[in-house]
C-alpha cells in the first residue's frame, strides 16, 4: 500500500514538474532542456549568467581535490559569506566614535542573532586571509603561474594585498582598544615613507589625530571602496583563469612534450565535432592537445563539487561562530595602549619586523616582498612541469630544506640582534644604520643570495623560485609564531605559558 | 569672362593659400583634441584628491594649560593622562616631555623610581631614559620636549608644536 501510494505521489509530483518546466514562463527563464545529455549539460552552464564564468567542460585533472585543494573556491565562498554578513551588520553599526563600540555591544547582547552574524563575519575574515594565502602557496608549488598565467598570478597577489587591507580596515571599526591602537600604529607606519609619508597619514586619518575622521574614512574604505576594487580584480582573476585555458595541469604526452596542434596529426581523429562552447583558447581544452574524453561536462561534475565545498565552508564558519565569540576589547582609550598591544595573528609577523625598524620592517621589506612575489612568473617562465606539485622530487626536497632554512634563520638573527645589535655595540649609531642593520634586511639579503645560488648551481630558475618562496614562507611562519607566542608585555620575549595578554 | 577667370584664379589661389596655412591635418587636430580632453581630466582628478584633505580640523588644540607649578611635587615625574606627556619637576626647574613614542605613536609606560629609571613602550619595546633618549628598540629618535610657559592665571602652559632641547628648564 505504502509503495503504491508512494509511486502515485511520485508520479503526481513528476507530472507537476513536467508541467512546470513545459510552461511558457519556465522556458523563457531556463532556455535549455533537462540536463540529462551532454548538450543540455553544457547549455546549463553556458546559458546561465551565474554559471557561465565556468567552462562548459572541464578537464578531469582540475576536479581532483589534490590538484587545487579547493582553496581559491573556499576563499571565494568566504568572500560571499563576508558580503552577506557584512551588509547585515551595516544595518546596526554606525561609524561614529560615540556609537561604534556600543553598537558592537548591542550586536552582542541585544540584537537577535547579532552575535552570530558578527562572529561569522570575523571568523570568515580570518578564514579568507588564511585561504587566500594558502591558495597562493598552492598556485606557487604547483607551478601554476607559468605562461600564459603570469598576469593572473600578479592579480592574485593584488587580491592577497587587498584581502589584508580589507581585514585591517575591518578590525578598526569596533573602536575598541585593538582598533584604536591598530589605526594609530598603522597610520604611523604609513607616515614613514620619505617625503610623502606625513601627507599619506594626514589623508588616511583626515586629520592629525586618530578620531572621527579616521573612523569614517576606514569605514568607507571597508564597506565601499575596497569591496568594489576587490570584486573587480576578482572578476578579472576568474575571467583570466578561463581565458588562460583553465587551471594549470600537467602536460599530456611522454617527457612533457607539448603538442600545440595535433588536429589531423593522427593523435586524435574521431570525426566528432564540437560546439564553440566546449573550446577555450590556450593550452588547455584546445582541440587536439588531448582526447576530449579527458574532459567532463562542468554540470554536474564541477557544479556539484562547488556546492559541496560551499556547504562545507558555510558549515565550518557557522560551527566556529557558534563555539567561539569574536574578540572585543575594552572601549578605545586614547591615552593607554593595551600591554602587550598585539595585532591579529596574520599581522604579527609584520609586527615582529616593525619592532626592529618601522621604515625597513613596516614599509621597505613588505613592499619588496610583495613586489618580489609578483615578479616570480617573470623571472621563472620555464614551462617546467606545471601543474605538478613541487615540480619534481628534487623540488620537493628543496622546498622543505629552504623553508627550514628560512624558519631557523629567523630565531638565529633575532638572538644575534639581541646579543650584538647595533645599538648594544654602538649606542649612538645614526638612525639610518639602525634601520639598515636589522633582522629584516638580513633575511631579505640572505634569501636573495640563497636563491640566486640555487639558480647558479642547478641552472633551474624554477628551483631558484622554490628556494626563494619557501624560505620566505618558513621565515614568515616563524616570525608569526614568535610574535604570537613569544612576545609578552612591553614586547619583551616571554615563554608561551607565561603569556598574560589577550589574543585575537 | 576674364573677371570670372580671375575670380576662379583667386579662388584657386585662396584655396592654395588655405591649404598651406592648414598645416594641421585632420588626424592631428583630432588627436590634439582628444589628448586635450584627457589632460583636462587631470584637474578634476587632482581636485578630488585635494578634497580629501580637510581645511578645518576639529581637534584638540596643541597649546593648553596644565596645573599650577605648586601642584607638582618637587623631584617628581607626573604623567598628564589626557595630554600624553610627562612633567618633570626637579631642582633645575620644570620640563615637559612627550609620552608619545617616536616609533609608532603608542604611549610609553611610566618611569619607575630611582635615578636611572626608564620608560618602555608597550607596542614594540622601545626603551627611553629620563632625557628622552632611546636606549634600545626601534624608536628612531628621542622623545620630544615642549616649551613650558606660565599662563596669566598662574598655571603651566605647553605648546606641543614648540619643541625645545632636553636641557631647557622652566623656572618659576
Amino acid at each position: 500500500m505504502d509503495d503504491a501510494s508512494g509511486t502515485l505521489g511520485k508520479s503526481k509530483v513528476s507530472r507537476l514538474v513536467n508541467w512546470i518546466v513545459s510552461t511558457r514562463v519556465w522556458r523563457s527563464i531556463i532556455r535549455h532542456g533537462n540536463p540529462d545529455n551532454d548538450l543540455d549539460r553544457m547549455q546549463a552552464v553556458f546559458t546561465n549568467f551565474f554559471l557561465h564564468i565556468m567552462p562548459a567542460r572541464v578537464h578531469v585533472h582540475t576536479l581532483r581535490p589534490t590538484a587545487t585543494l579547493g582553496l581559491g573556491v573556499i576563499a571565494l565562498f568566504l568572500f560571499f559569506i563576508l558580503i552577506i554578513t557584512g551588509v547585515l551588520l551595516m544595518f546596526y553599526y554606525v561609524p561614529s566614535v560615540d556609537r561604534a563600540y556600543n553598537d558592537m555591544k548591542d550586536l552582542q547582547f541585544v540584537v537577535s542573532y547579532g552575535v552570530i552574524l558578527r562572529n561569522m563575519h570575523r571568523w570568515a575574515a580570518h578564514g579568507m586571509v588564511a585561504a587566500v594565502f594558502i591558495h597562493m602557496c598552492r598556485v606557487f608549488y604547483t607551478g601554476s603561474y607559468k605562461p600564459p598565467r603570469e598576469f593572473n598570478w600578479v592579480l592574485g597577489v593584488v587580491l592577497w594585498v587587498l584581502t589584508m587591507f580589507l581585514s585591517f580596515t575591518g578590525y578598526l571599526l569596533p573602536w575598541d582598544q585593538l582598533a584604536f591602537w591598530a589605526i594609530t600604529v598603522g597610520s604611523s607606519i604609513a607616515a614613514y615613507p620619505p617625503l610623502m609619508g606625513d601627507t599619506i597619514r594626514f589623508m588616511l586619518l583626515g586629520g592629525q589625530e586618530v578620531g572621527q575622521g579616521a573612523l569614517l574614512r576606514f569605514y568607507v574604505l571597508h564597506v565601499a571602496i575596497l569591496p568594489i576594487v576587490i570584486s573587480m580584480v576578482l572578476a578579472v582573476h576568474l575571467w583570466r583563469v578561463r581565458k588562460d585555458g583553465g587551471l594549470a595541469r600537467p602536460r599530456e604526452g611522454a617527457g612533457g612534450a607539448h603538442p600545440t596542434s595535433a588536429v589531423g596529426s593522427g593523435d586524435w581523429d574521431t570525426g566528432k565535432t564540437y560546439g564553440l562552447m566546449a573550446l577555450a583558447r590556450g593550452v588547455t581544452p584546445v582541440v587536439g592537445t588531448q582526447a576530449p574524453e579527458e574532459e567532463v561536462t562542468a554540470w554536474p561534475h564541477l557544479t556539484f563539487r562547488l556546492l559541496v565545498v560551499f556547504v562545507a565552508t558555510l558549515t565550518a564558519v557557522t560551527a566556529v561562530s557558534l563555539l567561539f565569540d569574536a574578540p572585543l576589547e575594552e572601549i578605545a582609550n586614547p591615552t593607554h595602549p593595551p600591554n602587550p598591544s598585539k595585532a591579529p595573528w596574520y599581522f604579527l609577523g609584520l609586527q615582529e619586523l616593525v619592532s626592529y625598524s618601522a621604515l625597513v620592517g613596516g614599509v621597505i621589506v613588505p613592499g619588496l616582498a610583495v613586489l618580489g612575489i609578483m615578479l616570480i612568473p617573470y623571472i621563472d617562465y620555464s614551462p617546467e612541469a606545471e601543474g605538478v606539485w613541487f615540480t619534481s622530487d628534487r623540488g620537493r626536497k628543496l622546498a622543505w630544506k629552504s623553508s627550514l632554512a628560512g624558519a631557523v634563520s629567523v630565531p638565529i638573527l633575532i638572538i644575534l640582534n639581541a646579543q650584538f645589535g647595533l645599538r648594544t655595540l654602538w649606542a649612538n649609531a645614526p638612525q639610518i644604520m639602525v634601520d639598515i642593520v636589522n633582522p629584516a634586511t638580513a633575511l631579505l639579503i640572505g634569501m636573495a643570495i640563497f636563491s640566486s645560488t640555487v639558480v647558479r648551481r642547478t641552472g633551474s630558475r624554477r628551483l631558484g623560485a622554490i628556494a626563494l618562496f619557501s624560505s620566505f614562507l618558513g621565515a614568515l611562519i616563524v616570525l608569526t609564531i614568535i610574535g604570537t607566542f613569544f612576545r609578552g608585555a612591553n614586547w619583551v620575549f616571554v615563554l608561551p605559558w607565561e603569556q598574560t595578554g589577550a589574543g585575537h | 569672362m576674364s573677371k570670372d577667370y580671375g575670380d576662379y584664379q583667386l579662388e584657386e589661389g585662396g584655396r592654395g593659400e588655405a591649404k598651406e596655412k592648414e598645416s594641421v591635418s585632420r588626424r592631428s587636430l583630432l588627436s590634439i583634441g582628444w589628448i586635450a580632453s584627457l589632460v583636462s581630466l587631470i584637474g578634476p582628478g587632482l581636485a578630488n584628491i585635494r578634497y580629501l584633505f580637510p581645511n578645518v580640523l576639529y581637534e584638540t588644540p596643541t597649546a593648553f594649560k596644565l596645573r599650577k607649578p605648586a601642584e607638582y611635587p618637587p623631584n617628581s615625574i607626573s604623567f598628564e593622562e589626557d595630554r600624553r606627556l610627562f612633567v618633570f619637576n626637579d631642582r633645575h626647574g620644570f620640563r615637559a616631555m612627550s609620552a608619545v613614542c617616536t616609533h609608532l605613536r603608542c604611549t610609553v609606560g611610566p618611569f619607575g623610581p630611582g635615578k636611572g629609571a626608564t620608560s618602555r613602550c608597550p607596542c614594540h619595546g622601545s626603551l627611553f631614559d629620563k632625557q628622552g633618549r632611546v636606549l634600545s628598540g626601534p624608536a628612531p629618535r628621542s622623545l620630544d620636549f615642549f616649551r613650558l610657559t606660565e599662563s596669566p592665571d598662574g598655571r603651566l602652559q605647553v605648546d606641543t608644536q614648540d619643541i625645545v632641547s632636553a636641557d631647557m628648564y622652566f623656572k618659576v
